[in-house]
Formats: structure tokens, sequence, C-alpha cells
């Protein structure tokens, strides 16, 4: 009764601070609950069927995907609009109470505490790389806070990994009810050592498999995703079709697939409902600035930004890159030189944000011709009447996905 | 004749986008037309000792000690030291061609002695930009710094820098870096290159000779710009 009546008040909260533009309702709202009820995630767990979700890279689409996929057989909450810290958590779990399944995408420091808290039935771990170096600490680190995580889980807890992340693989391979999963992703720009010894770690030439003398190697995955295929246990075989473009779109559609099926929903059924999705919290989503229609993508950090130039390429000719270095950015800008930019090479490029300058030279020296513009209505003035898209870092993308009509 | 660039351990040593050093090198020999080649050295390979000029970059913890051991092993980068190779070295690499970096766990590793300081663990970590006034004849230098060490001499050295934003080696020092007749090094990432162009002809002009300019506005606006945007 308690809790309900917490629930409401932080509503009201939340509404008042829309209301008076604030902040995000959502972000306040979780807030007060935890501020009055330490123990709320806990008790609002209770009872239900939750999903974690956690990675450097696919959070949000992937905790879409997987909310939509239970939706197909029962009522679901999710906070896949990215508040995946403790506010949002609680939010999302408190403003739906009837549901029975909750697919919570979770930061990856978060993830220890929302383990203990919600007692997940499922875990899905994503991938673990560099992302804001000026802010977070060494990947083995959060590698290694997972697996200490892991270790306190009860047995009913799958955890559904990618054996193709040396340090996913790593954290979870300890944990009894591991499901591991290969879409494919060949080699890893920060595991060039051992998580296990810290000896160098030995990658086959081709990336796709690794292993070390200490005895640490890449165990053989249950779930195979191979173009577009995905075979598991039992002959199990299913035709992945995705909504969202790109090479890792398929990859979260497949784990959605196989996270629904652990919790008893047939892969038909969830790859039918996940085919229809096509954008996730402005991804994808298309906004005019001038008389330039952009298409809007969002890039974090190398790994993603490998990722979404290669979905780019077979887009429009133009493309814009906006680059901010906020505190939600990064503000170390130096992981530019971590990215090949030459699928870039042949379009019409022009450069903004911030730090387009760093861009710039970037570009300068990987030999792509662009041009700098002062701030995007400039940059669609440069690109005049056309589809482009739009590649920006997160304080950007976020801006902008905000200008966009849901 | 020409101009060998060797590129050490890039999987290990190459956390804050350090091959971008070795990219800007590159394109700047190219611009001016001097034949170069670039030599990169993989865990595994064997270690040229006859190189021209020889670059470390960044790593994580345990990449750092794994390429300690290797870069120690036979002599190899203290060999070509002594034949009269240069060396760039940033971050990690920096600390790694000193006598001792610190490791988890309160261990000390062993350098490899080529420039006599001495790195031991420091907290909080050093990270932020930086900017210092250089002892060398190049304009203001511009980075950005991420370390848990600081650095010290053990004898009297030259540093690169005098501090005015951010810590470089050493609260204290308020010096960034060092410079010996054949060695640069620095905490500026960005990478240093990137934002200071002059640098990286400076140390072109002492193994080549007088360069010819080159002309390249961009690299200017944006050592300008982050000059003027970090007070
Ligand atoms: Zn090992």
């Amino acid at each position: 009764m308690y809790l309900s009546i917490v629930i409401a008040l932080a509503r009201f909260g939340g509404l008042l601070s829309r209301i008076t533009k604030r902040g995000s309702g959502v972000m306040v709202a979780g807030r007060v609950i935890l501020k009055l009820i330490p123990g709320a995630v806990s008790t609002l767990s209770a009872g239900r069927s939750v999903v974690l979700i956690s990675g450097t890279n696919g959070k949000s689409t992937t905790t879409a995907l997987i909310h939509q996929a239970l939706s197909t057989k029962s009522n679901t909450t999710s906070n896949y609009t990215g508040a995946n810290l403790f506010p949002g958590i609680a939010t999302a779990l408190a403003e739906n109470r009837a549901a029975t399944f909750a697919a919570l995408e979770v930061d990856e420091m978060v993830l220890p505490w929302a383990i203990r808290e919600t007692k997940p039935k499922v875990i899905v771990l994503l991938n673990l790389g560099r992302d804001q170096l000026d802010r977070l600490s060494e990947v083995r680190v959060v590698a290694a806070k997972w697996k200490a995580a892991l270790v306190g889980l009860p047995a009913s807890c799958t955890v559904l990994a990618d054996a193709d992340d040396p340090f996913v693989t790593w954290a979870a391979r300890d944990w009894v009810n591991v499901v591991w999963f290969t879409g494919g992703v060949t080699g890893h720009i920060d595991a060039s050592t051992c998580p296990e010894c810290g000896a160098v770690l030995n990658w086959t030439a081709d990336g796709t498999s690794y292993s070390c003398a200490c005895g640490f190697k890449k165990p053989s995955p249950e779930w195979i995703l191979r173009d577009g295929n995905l075979s598991g246990p039992n002959s199990q075989r299913v035709s992945v079709v995705s909504g969202i473009p790109g090479k890792a779109a398929i990859s979260n559609a497949a784990r959605a697939i196989i996270t629904s099926s652990l919790l008893g929903i047939s892969t038909s059924d969830s790859c039918a409902a996940i085919a229809k999705i096509s954008s996730v919290d402005g991804r994808f989503s298309t906004l005019k600035i001038g008389s330039t229609n952009f298409r809007l993508l969002l890039s974090k950090n190398p790994a993603s930004w490998r990722e979404t130039l290669a979905t780019s390429s077979s887009g429009p000719k133009a493309v814009a890159l906006v680059v901010n270095a906020n505190t939600q950015d990064g503000k170390d800008t130096s992981w530019l030189w971590d990215v090949d930019f030459s699928p870039l090479r042949g379009r019409t490029v022009v450069v903004t944000g911030d730090r387009r300058l760093d861009v710039s030279v970037r570009l300068t020296v990987n030999e792509i011709e662009h041009k700098v513009a002062d701030n995007e209505s400039d940059a669609a003035n440069l690109l005049g009447n056309c589809e482009a898209d739009l590649i920006a870092s997160y304080t950007a993308f976020h801006r902008l996905a905000k200008g966009v009509k849901r | 004749m020409t101009f060998s660039i060797v590129h050490l351990l890039p999987e290990l040593l190459g956390t804050y986008g350090d091959q971008g050093n070795v990219e800007i090198l590159s394109w700047r020999l190219k611009e001016r037309s001097i034949d170069h080649e670039v030599i990169v050295v993989h865990a595994g390979d064997k270690v040229p000792t006859k190189a021209d000029l020889y670059l470390l970059g960044g790593g994580e913890d345990d990449a750092q000690i794994a390429a300690a051991e290797i870069l120690n092993h036979g002599r190899a980068l203290a060999k070509a030291h002594e034949g009269g190779a240069h060396f760039f070295a940033v971050c990690a690499g920096f600390q790694l061609l000193g006598s001792t970096f610190p490791a988890s766990g309160e261990r000390t590793v062993e350098g490899l002695g080529i420039v006599a300081v001495e790195t031991i663990s420091a907290t909080p970590r050093s990270v932020g930009e930086l900017i210092s006034t250089p002892t060398i004849d190049v304009p203001m230098l511009t980075g950005f710094e991420n370390h848990g060490g600081q650095t010290r001499f053990l004898e009297d050295l030259q540093p690169l820098g005098n501090v005015s934003v951010g810590i470089g080696n050493s609260e204290s020092s308020k010096v960034d870096g060092v410079v010996t007749d054949r060695v640069v090094a620095t905490y500026m990432h960005g990478p240093a290159f990137a934002r200071n162009p002059e640098l990286a002809d400076w140390i072109l002009a002492r193994k080549l000779g007088e360069l010819a300019p080159i002309s390249a506005p961009i690299f200017t606006a944006l050592h300008d710009e982050r000059i003027k945007n970090v007070k």
C-alpha cells in the first residue's frame, strides 16, 4: 500500500518536472521512489520474470526488441528509451505494475546492483569495449565486476552471453546456466591480452576465435547466427528478419528471439513481432533540416562507429558527421583515430559538432574529402535538397532526436 | 634512403588513438614526397634494431606489462637506441622507456631503461586536457592525458613542456614529458601529433634535417581551437 502511494507521488513529481520542463519525468519519478523506499526495485521485481540487458553497444535496441517479443505473450514493461541507471529501472518497474515481464536495459556499472535487486530470470550480456575512456575504467575492470556479480546468482537464472567477446566470456564462464551465442563478430579492439592471466591472447587469423596458454578460450556456442539464419539446440532454426538496418540489429534480434524462447515464446512468434520494429528511441528516424532529409544514426565509441559506417555505406550518398565531447560523449576524442573512415570515401561528407576540427584533421589524414560546417543548419545548406545520413555522437543525437515526431 | 618508422605493438599500446601519430607522420612525409616505410611490429614479431624512429603508445595495465616483456627480450629496443634510433613515446609508452613502472597489486615492473625516469602509482588518475609551454622550438603543446602514474626524473633531464593546464608527469613537478638527444616522450594523447603538428615535424627534422613547409591549415586550426577553448 505504502509503495502504491509513493509511486503515485512519484508520478506526480515526474509529471510536474515535465510540465515545468525541469528534466526528464522518468528520472524524477524513479529518484522519488528510490529516495522514499530504497528497496523498491526488489519489491517491484518480486513475482515477475525480469530480463536484464547490458553491454557497451546495442542495449537500447536489444531491450526494445525483447520488450516487443515478450509482449506477444504477456504484459511487459521496459525502459528501452535509455534511462538505464537506478531511477530509470525503478520507474519502468513502477509505472506498469500489471506487467508479468520486465525487459530492463542496465548500464554496465549498474548491472551488479540490478542483479541483486531484481533476481532476473535471464541476463543478456552483449559485449564489453572501450567507451568514454575519460570516465570509465579499463574494460577488464568492468568485466571483473560482472564476474563477481554473477557469482551471487540464483540457479534459476540463465545468462545469454556472447562467446565472440573475450570479456563477456571471461565474466560469464564460471556460471552454470550460460547459453552461449555467436553472431559472427570478429576480433576485438580491446582484447589483446587474456582477461584471465594477462598474457597476449591468441586470435585466429580470421578473428573468429581466441585462446590462451592458461586454458582460457572461446566456448562453443549453442546458438549460432550466420547470414541471418539462427540455429539453436534441438535443431531449432529461424530466419531472422529485422526492420532496423545493419548487421548489429540482426544480432540483437537473434538475441531477443533466444531470450524469448527461454521464457516460453516460440521463435516464430517473437521473430514476427520483432520484424515490425524499424526505429528505437529515434535511431534511424528521419529529420528534415533546411531542405535536407536526414536519417539519424547514433554512434558512441570506436566499435559502434565502425558498425554505423558499415550500415550507412548502403544508405544515401550524402552524410553529415556530428561529434561533440561533452561528459556523455566522453571528453577525450582520441578514439577518432581508432576508426577507419574509409567507408566514407566517394560520398559527400560534411562534418560539424563542437569537435568538428578534430574530425576534420582525422578525415584529412584518412584522405577523405569533406567540408566543415558550423552547425547542422549550415551542414544542411551545404548538402542542399537531398537524402542524407546524419551520424551523431550521444549528446548531438539526443538533441536532434527530440525534434523527431514519434 | 627510405626513412623507416617502427610502430610498436599497436594491439597492446594503442588505447588512446596512438596509431594516429603513425598515420600523421606518414601523411606529413608523403605530403613532402619523402620516401618512407612503416613497419608494424606485432606480438611475436622480431623487433628491428636498425630503423630510424620508434613509436610507443598508451595501453592498459596488462598490455603494458606484456609489452615490457616483449620489448625487453634480447634488449632489442635498447640496442636500437644505442645504435642511434629516435623514439617518440606516449603515456604507457613513456613509462615503459623508464626504469620501472607500477602494476596492479603493488607490483613494480621493469621498464626498458632507455630514459632515466621512474613511474609510481598515484591516485586519483590524472584525466583531462593538458597544455604546456614547450622547452623546444615549437608552439604551445596541447593534448588529453589519462594516466594513473606519476613519473619522476632520476637525473637532471629536460622536460618537454612546462604545464599550465593539467597534471603531466606529476602534480609537484609541473612539467610534462621528457626530451633527450634521441627521445621525446609525453603524457599527451589526442593523439599528440594531430594537435601538435610542429612537434611531429620537429622530431622528423632531428633525423631528416630541415623540412619543406606544408600547407595544412586545418591542423593549425585544431591546435589553436584547443588552446583557446581549454583554459
Ligand atoms: Zn590466459
